[in-house]
């Protein structure tokens, strides 16, 4: 089967999901491991959950601490990951995080 | 602790967006928020909303203009990724389009004399040349001359000897054009008004004054040629009696001569003729330099020392009782002041002398109980001193031009600048896409979404610039088109001045200003490719350093 060419950008995020595929990730977490700013990072995960790739949830960490949204891959999307080939598995390079203003 | 601004600000900025963000999308609004809370940095922070905000901005807008896009279902896992093929193609055909539609603008001729225009800023930052370089070739009037030598066509060759620069090409051409044609022997006085020191001149005053006998020019050529003579010998007389015989004579007679003639409708004519046949449609070309006086300069600034050399004359006669001659030598001087005309008549105005003529004259009517006559010159001398005013205020506005010039004159040059900003975009993103696709193969060219929002850039530049190129000179254009076909002179003085301020670079307030702007030009171009240099340096270290970082 042919598979049709992802962005760059969805590969970084796919490799963030695959290396745990059922951990919770949050935005701001994948933002820094991916490099990617929140508006190119959010249409991917829109467009993941819209297809069902991708799974998502509020919870709630402590108390007085507004609710977060939560991601995680679907068993669909895990499959889809897996069957592109290379995709995932991308050469890892040495990203800048996107927003270094601090230390988390 | 409070919140600080940044952070608040990007609260706001999400809470808005998430006010105005369609129902599908609330939930990613408030995670993006909620996450907001945990983001390092009161800029980062900021950021992430501004970028949030963007995202449910754009599904907001797609909401309204496309109302069923947000509650589409799902059809299979496989259109995640097809649906970038579309984008993409809509992309490249709306970037195609645009490009076809601008290049079609250089289909018409009006548009391509636009874009001529519009880069003669340039001319002059870009042929950068000594101050003592005047002589530099015109390759179009070159060719121009070698086409009339060829066709044997006077009018042709007379046409490129009033244009060229070079002074001795120049004396050349109008003795080979008066050679074929007789009938041409006026273009000496225009080529000797323009290069008053060739050697020439000695001998084309003789048949100019056999050919136009009662015209005051080839006299005014020769004296304007002895003064030249004594400028250069560093030999200046600073009153009239100090002056070369020669001079004299030919002083006085272009004082006594009936007419003066510059020749300049004759000219316009000729060139309108040489212009049409030769199919030239610059426009720089078409209205030439400086027509608008047409006489030598010298002679006739001179003419005002004259004219009061002549009004002193006239007092002291006077003085000593004899009222007819003092009348005649008045006369003289009121009579060249006409004669000189609205320009000409420039010179002499500004000194009075034509003024004071009148009222002497009107003085000396009175005297001889001649009251009508008196009252005419009065009268004239009145006449005069409004004439004057209006001229300095008409000659002003010539120099200055009108704003409306000046405004589509700016709109003309920062549109071939963004055409050609534009053109360079588009250029380096189809350089992108080939070296990305290694291939010229279309099939193997896949631009990144970041070289076709660029090139989608670049071809709505170029369209905009375009269309903006063509509509601001299009009247300008009819402007020269009417004047070419029929000769009609309405809103000329409009084209030269939109033309003066065409050739001004963007930024430079005068002409004398062009040299200093062709130096900072020239200074950020160098300042800019040291810049190059070092990024190209740095960027290669540090490929260095994560080369052997990963080793």
């Amino acid at each position: 089967m042919k598979i049709p060419r992802i962005s760059p950008q969805t590969v970084r995020v796919l490799e963030r999901f695959i290396e745990h595929p059922t951990a919770w990730r949050y935005g701001y977490e994948l933002s820094r491991e991916t490099g990617l700013k929140s508006g190119t990072l959010y249409p991917i995960l829109m467009r993941l959950a819209k297809f069902s790739l991708l799974e998502t949830k509020w919870v709630t960490t402590e108390d007085g601490v507004p609710p977060r949204h939560t991601y995680r891959l679907t068993p669909k999307g895990g499959e889809l990951v897996r069957s592109l080939p290379g995709a995932a598995s991308a050469a890892v390079k040495v990203r800048r995080p996107a927003f270094s203003g601090g230390r988390a | 602790m409070p919140v600080a601004y940044p952070r608040r600000i990007a609260a706001l900025i999400l809470r808005f967006a998430i006010g105005i963000a369609p129902h599908d999308t609330l939930d990613w609004g408030r995670g993006m928020l909620s996450e907001l809370s945990h983001v390092q940095g009161n800029w980062a922070a900021l950021i992430w909303a501004v970028g949030g905000a963007g995202v449910l901005a754009k599904h907001a807008l797609l909401s309204v203009i496309l109302p069923g896009s947000h509650r589409r279902t799902l059809s299979s896992a496989s259109e995640l990724f097809s649906e970038e093929g579309p984008r993409r193609k809509t992309t490249l055909a709306a970037i195609g389009a645009c490009t076809v539609a601008s290049l079609l603008f250089f289909l018409a001729p009006i548009f391509r004399q636009a874009f001529h225009v519009s880069l003669a800023q340039w001319h002059n930052v870009i042929h950068v040349k000594s101050v003592f370089d005047v002589q530099g070739p015109d390759p179009e009037l070159e060719t121009l001359a070698r086409k009339a030598e060829r066709n044997h066509d006077a009018e042709g060759l007379a046409f490129v000897a009033t244009r060229t620069t070079n002074q001795s090409e120049s004396a050349r051409l109008t003795e080979k054009a008066v050679h074929l044609d007789p009938k041409l022997t006026w273009i000496y006085a225009v080529v000797a008004v323009q290069y008053p020191s060739l050697p020439e001149i000695n001998q084309w005053v003789p048949l100019l004054q056999q050919s136009d006998p009662q015209n005051a020019l080839p006299n005014l050529i020769v004296a304007e040629k002895i003064d030249i003579d004594l400028v250069v010998r560093e030999k200046i007389p600073h009153r009239v009696e100090e002056q070369p015989a020669a001079w004299q004579n030919a002083m006085a007679a272009a004082f006594q001569s009936p007419k003066l003639d510059n020749y300049l409708a004759r000219l316009i004519e000729l060139d309108r003729r040489v212009l049409l046949r030769y199919q030239v449609d610059d426009p720089f070309q078409t209205l030439g330099d400086d027509r608008w006086y047409g006489l030598p300069s010298y002679a006739v600034a001179d003419s005002s020392s004259y004219a009061h050399w002549l009004l002193e004359s006239g007092r002291t006669l006077e003085a000593h009782g004899d009222r007819k001659g003092a009348f005649e030598k008045y006369l003289t001087v009121v009579r060249f002041g006409q004669m000189l005309g609205p320009v000409g008549g420039f010179f002499l105005r500004r000194e009075r002398e034509l003024q004071e003529a009148c009222k002497r004259l009107g003085a000396i009517s009175e005297e001889e109980g001649n009251k009508v006559e008196a009252a005419f010159y009065t009268s004239l001398a009145d006449q005069t001193d409004r004439a004057q005013h209006e001229e300095l205020i008409s000659l002003t506005n010539k120099f200055k031009g009108s704003d409306v010039s000046h405004w589509n004159a700016f709109l003309v040059k920062a549109s071939g600048l963004v055409i050609l900003f534009s053109g360079g975009l588009l250029l380096t993103c189809a350089l992108a896409i080939i070296v990305r696709g290694k291939s010229l193969r279309l099939s193997a060219l896949r631009p990144s979404r970041s070289t076709l929002v660029v090139g989608l850039c670049g071809a709505i530049g170029a369209l905009l610039s375009s269309a903006v190129l063509y509509v601001t000179y299009r009247p300008y254009a009819e402007i020269l088109q009417r004047f070419m076909r029929n000769g009609d002179e309405t809103s000329l003085t409009e084209l030269s001045s939109f033309l003066d301020t065409t050739q001004r670079p963007l930024g430079a307030q005068g002409f004398l200003d062009v040299s200093q702007f062709a130096f900072y030009f020239w200074f950020g171009v160098v300042l800019l490719c040291i810049f190059g240099l070092l990024v190209a340096v740095f960027l290669r270290f540090q490929h260095r350093a994560r080369a052997n970082a990963a080793t």
